[in-house]
C-alpha cells in the first residue's frame, strides 16, 4: 500500500533562535515523514520542541527564529526553500493548522460564515453561495447541531467544545491532505476532548487526510495515532509504530515517562519519577540531553551525541539501547 | 466514623453579575423591572474530610470545584451554608480570631508562575509566614525552619536568595509547597496543584504531595480535573457537576463501580495507554450555564435515563449498597 | 543557575534593562544629557561665574549684553546678560536648578498621592474605590493650568509679593503635585488590579496576612515598573507646567528665577534685538524636557511586559 515517496518528509530540520548572546538551536537534525492518510503523534513535554517543529513544517517560524538547515519536503517540494506566496498557496489549502486555542483561527469581528467563505475565496474562484454551501456541509460534517445558524453566529456565542468543532470544519474546507494539529483539545474538559478527538479520528479516516497531532498526552496519542515520535529538548529520541511504543518503550526518557503517569502506578504507592527537568535551550548538555537525568548514563553518553538505532521497528537514540542490541548480536554469532 | 476535621454544611455561593442598582433596572413592556442575574457557582454542598485522608474533587470547568476551596480557605464568603473545622465555625470569624485557623489550614495553588511573588526572594517568601505566625522564634531559629523545609521539599537550601523566576515550574512548585508547610499545617487545600506542571514533573509533584502526607500527618482536599489523579492519590472522590455533588465514594469503588450516569461519562473519557480508539460515552448537548440552572437534577437535560421526576425533583445524596453515595432518582428507584 | 549567588550589581548587569540601554544610542545620550544638566543643576553654586541671587554682584551697566561672537560681548559674560545685568550663564544654572527642584518634587508628591490612592482604589475596590476615581475624574476635569492660576492668585493675594517669593516654590511643587496625582493614581490602580487577581496574593491572604502587609509589601513592589515609567514622563510635564506658570507671572518670581520665568522676563526685550535672554533658556527647557521624555519613551518600550517575556 505504501508509495515510494511519503506525502511529506522533514530531513535534518535544524531550527534555531536568534537571541542576545548567539544562537539557541531549538530543533536539532529533525528527520522524520508522514504518508498519505497515515496518523502521526508528536510527544514532549513543555520546552522539547514540539510546537516549534509543528510551525516550522509550515515555514511559519517567526524572527528571532529561522530554519538553519535541512528540507521539508511536501510532495516533492522544498518548503523550507520557498518563497512566501508560494507557501501560501499550500498553507490553509493543502496542509491545514489546528491550533490549541481557537482564537488564533477565528476573528472575534466576523461571523463564522464570513471566515469560512473568506477562507475558501482566498484560495478558489468560487461564488459567495457556492462557498456557503461547501462551509456548510463542512459544518455538518463536523456534527454541529443546527449548522444554518452557527454561520451566521460570531465565535463568542459558541462554547470551547463548539469552536474546536467549528477550527476543524475550517480545517477540511479546502479538502487538505494534511492537518497538523497543536494540542487541540488541552484547553478542553475530559468528556469535550474525548468527542473532538474522536471526530478528528473519523474524519481523518473518511477523507483519508493525514493528521499531525502535537500533544503531551500519551493517551491521546495512543488512541488516535499510528505512529509517534518522542522528542527531548530539540531532538528526536525513539519514533516508530505507536503501540510497539506504548507497550515496550526503548528510550529511558519514553519509558519513564510512560511509568511516570498515575494510570500506570499502584494507586497509594509512589509514582515512578524521573529526577531533575528538562534543560532549557540556553544550556543543552553535551552528548545526549537526558544524560543528566538518566540511571544508565555512561561517559559516551556525556560525550557523545547517540545516532539512532533501530529495534524491531522503532529507532532510538541511545546508547544503551545500542549496546544492548550489540550484545545480543555478539551473543547469537558466539551460538552459531 | 469520628468526625470529621472539616466539615461543609449546605455550601452554597452566588455571584453576583447585575451590576450596581441602577444597572439592574430595565424597561420592559411599558414597565420598569429589576433584573438580578447570578452564577450559581455551588448550589448546597455538603461534604465532610476526616483526618489523614486526601479527599478529592473531581468535575469539568464550572463545576465549582475551585470555589468549594476557595470559600473553605476563606477567600470567598459563602452565600449560604457554614464551614468548621475541628468542631468550630469558621466562615463567620473576623480579624484576629482567624489566626490559628490561618497556620493549621493552608492552600497549594494551580499555577506555580503566579504564586510566588515576582519581587520576593525564596528565603524571604518563606520567612514572612514564619516570622508571622510564630514571632517568638528568633532569626537563626526562623533560618533553620526556612532550610529545614526546603529541604524537605527537595530544594536546595543555598538557593533561598534567589526569585522565583529563576527556577523551573515544578521547582517553583516545590517552593509552594514549601511554603505552605512552612508554618506547619494540619490540612492541606490543594487547588488543581499539578495540572500545569509537565508529566514527569507531574508525578515528582504528586510524590511529593504523598510523602508530605505520611510524614507530617496532614489532610488534604484535593481539587483536581484530572481522574487518573484520583485514582491514584485519593482516599475517597467527590464527583461535582453544575455546584453539585452527585456522587461521593471511596476510590477503589467509584473507579470500579460508578453508579451517576455522569460519573460513568467522566471515567469513560480518561484517554487510556492501552485503548486504540477513544472509547467513551456520549452524552447529549453540553454545560447549561450556571446562570439559569435546571430544575430538579442539573444533569437531567444531558442524561439517557431522565424522567418526569428528574425534571421536576432535586435528587439528594443518598447511600448505596457499593458503598457509594449517589444524587440519582434513576440509581435510588433501581432503574440503573 | 550555575553560580551560587548573584550581587545586586551583577544581576543589574545582566538584566534586560542594562542590555536594552547599552544597545539604544538614544537613550544613552538621553541619559549623559540628563546626568550632566542634573549634574550643572546641583552644583550650579560652585560652578556658575555668578551668584544671581546676590543684589551685590549685578551692574545695571552690564544690562542686555549679548553672547559671545557677538558684536558687544563681554567675554565675562559667555551667554551674554539680562535686562538687569544678570550672568546669562548663572541664570540658567540656577533657574534649571528651581525647574528641577520644582519638577521633582512635585512628582515626589503625585507619587506619593497617586501611590497611595491608586493601592486603596484598586486593592480594597467597591466603593472606596468608586468615590477616590470619581474624585481623582473631577481634579483631572480642570486643567492643571487653571488650578494652578486660581490657587497662585489666592497666594498671591494673601501673602504678598514679598512673602510670596519665599514661599513660590512649596507652593508650585504643591499646585503641580496635587493637579496631577490621578494620573499616577490611574495607573497604579490599574496595575493592582491586575496583580491581585494573581495567586500570590491569594497565598498573602490564605497566610493571614492583614491587608496593609499585602497591599505595601506584596502588590506594591509588583507595580513600580509602570509607576516608574510614568513618574519620569511626569517629571517633564510638570517642568512644562511649572514654566508655563511662571511665564504667565503666577510661577517663580524674577529675584529667583526658574527656566519659565526667565523665558519671561526675556520675552518683553526680544522687539528691542535682545533675543537671548528669552531663547537660551528656552533652549535649555527644550532640552531638558525632550530627554526626559526620550529616556520615558525608552523606559516604557523596556518595561513592557507584553515585548519582554522572562
Amino acid at each position: 500500500m505504501k508509495n515510494d515517496t511519503p506525502l511529506l518528509e522533514v530531513k535534518n530540520l535544524d531550527v534555531r533562535f536568534a537571541v542576545r548572546g548567539g544562537d539557541l538551536t531549538a530543533l536539532r537534525g529533525i528527520s522524520f515523514s508522514l504518508d498519505k492518510g497515515e496518523r502521526l503523534g508528536l510527544v514532549g513535554e513543555s520546552g522539547a520542541g514540539k510546537s516549534v517543529a509543528a510551525f516550522s513544517i509550515l515555514n511559519l517560524i517567526a524572527r528571532p527564529g529561522y530554519i538553519a538547515g535541512g528540507q521539508i519536503l511536501f510532495e516533492g517540494r522544498d518548503l523550507a526553500a520557498m518563497g512566501e506566496r508560494e507557501l501560501r498557496r499550500i498553507r490553509g489549502n493543502r496542509i491545514a493548522m489546528i491550533f490549541q486555542d481557537p482564537m488564533m483561527t477565528l476573528n472575534p469581528v466576523l461571523s463564522i460564515g464570513t471566515q469560512m467563505v473568506e477562507a475558501l475565496k482566498a484560495h478558489r474562484r468560487i461564488s459567495t453561495k457556492a462557498a456557503r454551501e461547501i462551509a456548510l456541509s463542512k459544518l455538518r460534517k463536523v456534527q454541529i447541531p443546527s449548522p444554518e445558524k452557527r454561520l451566521d453566529q460570531y465565535p463568542h456565542e459558541l462554547s470551547g467544545g463548539m469552536r474546536q468543532r467549528v477550527i476543524i470544519a475550517i480545517a477540511l474546507l479546502l479538502d487538505p491532505e494534511i492537518i497538523v494539529a497543536d494540542e487541540p483539545t488541552t484547553a478542553l474538559d475530559v468528556t469535550i476532548q474525548a468527542e473532538i478527538m474522536a471526530l478528528l479520528l473519523d474524519l481523518c479516516e473518511q477523507e483519508h487526510v493525514a493528521l499531525m497531532l502535537i500533544t503531551h498526552d500519551l493517551g491521546v496519542v495512543s488512541q488516535v495515532t499510528q505512529r509517534m515520535l518522542v522528542m527531548y529538548s530539540g531532538r528526536i529520541i525513539e519514533q516508530g509504530p505507536t503501540r510497539e511504543i506504548i507497550n515496550d518503550a526503548q528510550h529511558p526518557y519514553t519509558q519513564g515517562l510512560i511509568n511516570a503517569l498515575p494510570q500506570m502506578g499502584e494507586p497509594g504507592a509512589r509514582l515512578f519519577q524521573i529526577p531533575g527537568s528538562m534543560p532549557s535551550l540556553k544550556n543543552v548538555p553535551t552528548g545526549c540531553p537526558f544524560h543528566p537525568r538518566c540511571k544508565f548514563a555512561t561517559d559516551q553518553c556525556r560525550q557523545t551525541m547517540p545516532e539512532y538505532v533501530r529495534s524491531g521497528n522503532v529507532d532510538v537514540a541511545c546508547y544503551e539501547v545500542s549496546n544492548l542490541i550489540e550484545q545480543e548480536k555478539r551473543m547469537q554469532e558466539a551460538g552459531s | 466514623m469520628t468526625s470529621p476535621l472539616v466539615d461543609i454544611r449546605g455550601l452554597e455561593k452566588r455571584f453576583d453579575l447585575s451590576g450596581s442598582l441602577l444597572e439592574q433596572i430595565t424597561f420592559k413592556n411599558g414597565r420598569f423591572q429589576r433584573r438580578q442575574e447570578a452564577v450559581h457557582a455551588i448550589n448546597g454542598v455538603d461534604l465532610q474530610v476526616y483526618k489523614g485522608e486526601a479527599l478529592c474533587v473531581v468535575g469539568e470547568s464550572g463545576c465549582g470545584k475551585s470555589t468549594v476551596a476557595r470559600t473553605v480557605m476563606g477567600l470567598l464568603s459563602p452565600s449560604a451554608g457554614e464551614v468548621h473545622y475541628d468542631g468550630q465555625r469558621i466562615d463567620d470569624l473576623k480579624g484576629q480570631q482567624v489566626l490559628p485557623y490561618r497556620r493549621k489550614m493552608q492552600m497549594i495553588f494551580q499555577n506555580p508562575y503566579a504564586s510566588l511573588n515576582p519581587r520576593m526572594t525564596i528565603q524571604q517568601t518563606l520567612e514572612e509566614p514564619i516570622h508571622f505566625h510564630r514571632p517568638e522564634l528568633s532569626r537563626n531559629e526562623v533560618r533553620s525552619k526556612v532550610r529545614e523545609v526546603m529541604e524537605s521539599v527537595g530544594i536546595d537550601a543555598d538557593w533561598g536568595s534567589r526569585f522565583g523566576h529563576e527556577f523551573s515550574g515544578g521547582q517553583r512548585q516545590r517552593i509552594a509547597i514549601a511554603r505552605a508547610l512552612a508554618v506547619d499545617p494540619e490540612f492541606i487545600v490543594a487547588d488543581e496543584p499539578i495540572s500545569a506542571l509537565d508529566v514527569s514533573i507531574q508525578a515528582q509533584v504528586l510524590n511529593l504531595l504523598m510523602d508530605a502526607q505520611e510524614t507530617r500527618n496532614l489532610t488534604y482536599l484535593f481539587i483536581t480535573h484530572d481522574l487518573a489523579v484520583v485514582e491514584h492519590f485519593g482516599t475517597r472522590v467527590a464527583v461535582m457537576y453544575l455546584g453539585r455533588v452527585c456522587e461521593l465514594a471511596q476510590t477503589a469503588t467509584l473507579f470500579s463501580e460508578p453508579r451517576h450516569p455522569y460519573t460513568q461519562a467522566l471515567l469513560s473519557a480518561i484517554p487510556r495507554l492501552e485503548d486504540d480508539r477513544p472509547n467513551y460515552i456520549r452524552l447529549q448537548g453540553e454545560v447549561p450555564t450556571p446562570v439559569n440552572l435546571p430544575s430538579g437534577c442539573v444533569f437531567h437535560g444531558r442524561c439517557p435515563y431522565a424522567n418526569e421526576r428528574c425534571r421536576q425533583e432535586i435528587p439528594r445524596l443518598i447511600a448505596t449498597d457499593g458503598g457509594n453515595q449517589v444524587a440519582c432518582h434513576a440509581v435510588e428507584e433501581g432503574r440503573l | 543557575m550555575t553560580t551560587a549567588t548573584l550581587s545586586r550589581w551583577d544581576r543589574f548587569r545582566e538584566s534586560f534593562l542594562w542590555y536594552s540601554f547599552k544597545r539604544d544610542k538614544v537613550a544613552i545620550a538621553s541619559f549623559v544629557v540628563l546626568v550632566l544638566m542634573v549634574l550643572a543643576a546641583i552644583f550650579a553654586p560652585l560652578l556658575a561665574p555668578t551668584n544671581p541671587y546676590d543684589l551685590a554682584q549685578i551692574n545695571i551697566m552690564n544690562s542686555e549684553l549679548p553672547p559671545v561672537g557677538m558684536q558687544g560681548a563681554d567675554p565675562a559674560f559667555p551667554l551674554g546678560t539680562d535686562a538687569q545685568g544678570r550672568d546669562m550663564l548663572s541664570t540658567i544654572l540656577y533657574g534649571t536648578r528651581v525647574s528641577l527642584l520644582i519638577g521633582f518634587g512635585a512628582v515626589v508628591l503625585q507619587a506619593a498621592l497617586g501611590i497611595l490612592f491608586g493601592l486603596l482604589a484598586g486593592y480594597l475596590g467597591g466603593r472606596v474605590d468608586s468615590i477616590l476615581m470619581r474624585i481623582a475624574d473631577v481634579q483631572l476635569s480642570f486643567s492643571t493650568l487653571m488650578v494652578a492660576i486660581i490657587v497662585g492668585a489666592v497666594f498671591k493675594a494673601s501673602f504678598g509679593n514679598l512673602m510670596f517669593g519665599e514661599i513660590a516654590i512649596y507652593m508650585l511643587i504643591f499646585i503641580i503635585g496635587v493637579a496631577e496625582w490621578p494620573q499616577i493614581a490611574r495607573t497604579v490602580r490599574a496595575s493592582v488590579l491586575a496583580e491581585k487577581k494573581k495567586e500570590y496574593v491569594d497565598a498573602a491572604k490564605v497566610m493571614g496576612f492583614r491587608t496593609n502587609r499585602i497591599m505595601f509589601r506584596h502588590i506594591l513592589p509588583n507595580t513600580l515598573s509602570p509607576i516608574f515609567v510614568i513618574a519620569t514622563v511626569q517629571i517633564a510635564n510638570a517642568i512644562i507646567s511649572e514654566a508655563a506658570l511662571s511665564f504667565l507671572g503666577l510661577g517663580m518670581p524674577e529675584t529667583q528665577p526658574s527656566l519659565g520665568s526667565l523665558i519671561k522676563s526675556g520675552f518683553d526685550y526680544i522687539q528691542s534685538g535682545s533675543w537671548w535672554i528669552t531663547l537660551i533658556p528656552g533652549l535649555v527647557l527644550v532640552v531638558l524636557v525632550l530627554v526626559i521624555n526620550l529616556l520615558g519613551d525608552w523606559l516604557r518600550d523596556v518595561m513592557n511586559p507584553r515585548l519582554y517575556k522572562g
